[in-house]
């Protein structure tokens, strides 16, 4: 991986045609985890649509009705911009700052997702002998920190 | 953060009902395992304007405190700023300022 910076208008990045492989998997795994029909007691599904309200079950209920088609909408729209802008069989991702951002977004939602699965927590040890799932996850952290510092470097920030 | 203006005050305004309406609510970030200092600073400033020192000290106060307000006002405006947070993958829920 060639970790994101920005070229002008731009930011761009390169990726492996393996890396692009698995992302393009990771994107088809999340597009299930955020279909309505995904298992609402699925943890992973919780972390992607929280509580909108930490204690008093009908505000959370009240939340949910009110938002929650929208939020659902906002993640599969990023989604499906990041797979447009997803090179095939690798090679060089350029995006807008509106792409970035659903890159920047959907690269979170993937980390969440992987994440939770492996219970990543506070004292996780990420130099320790990893699994392929954490090597991913790593790696997702690494693309998406580049990701961010390069919005920053370019005042990427709309307001 | 600045304190949202006094609204005036009429004689004869039922002081204990208006301060039960006017009590605002907040939107409330929580300290997560797998959410990036950049991305959190980045993402504050992002959403609500704040200047990078500002977003870094909200920052800093999730991850060594557990939790920050982040915005604060009426309900309908904390669900809002609770809905954009939810988007961009941060642990946010809002609730009456205690």
């Amino acid at each position: 991986m060639k970790p994101f910076r920005r070229r002008g208008d731009q930011v761009v990045a390169g990726l492996t045609d393996a890396e692009s492989a698995v992302v393009g998997l990771l994107l088809d795994q999340l597009e299930q985890l955020l279909a309505e029909d995904a298992p609402a007691d699925d943890p992973v599904v919780g972390r992607l649509f929280p509580a909108g309200h930490a204690t008093d079950a009908e505000l959370a209920r009240d939340y949910r009705e009110l938002t929650g088609a929208a939020l659902r909408q906002g993640k599969v729209e990023d989604l499906a911009t990041v797979r447009a802008t997803l090179p095939a069989d690798g090679g060089d991702v350029s995006l807008a700052d509106d792409q970035a951002r659903a890159w920047l977004r959907t690269t979170n939602d993937l980390r969440l997702a992987l994440g939770t699965r492996l219970g990543i927590t506070a004292d996780t040890d990420h130099d320790a002998p990893a699994s392929q799932e954490m090597t991913v996850y790593s790696w997702l952290t690494a693309v998406q920190g580049s990701l961010v510092d390069a919005l920053v470097a370019g005042g990427g920030r709309r307001r | 953060m600045a304190a949202p203006l006094a609204p005036e005050m009429t004689p004869g305004t039922v002081v204990r009902e208006e301060s039960e309406l006017d009590r605002p609510w907040v939107t409330v970030v929580w300290d997560d395992p797998v959410n990036l200092m950049t991305y959190v600073t980045f993402v504050l400033q992002e959403l609500f304007g704040y200047d990078e020192a500002t977003a870094t000290k909200l920052m800093l106060q999730v991850h060594h405190e557990g939790k920050a307000i982040v915005s604060s006002g009426p309900r309908e405006r904390m669900e809002h700023d609770t809905s954009r947070l939810h988007a961009y993958g941060l642990w946010a829920s809002y609730q009456r300022d205690s």
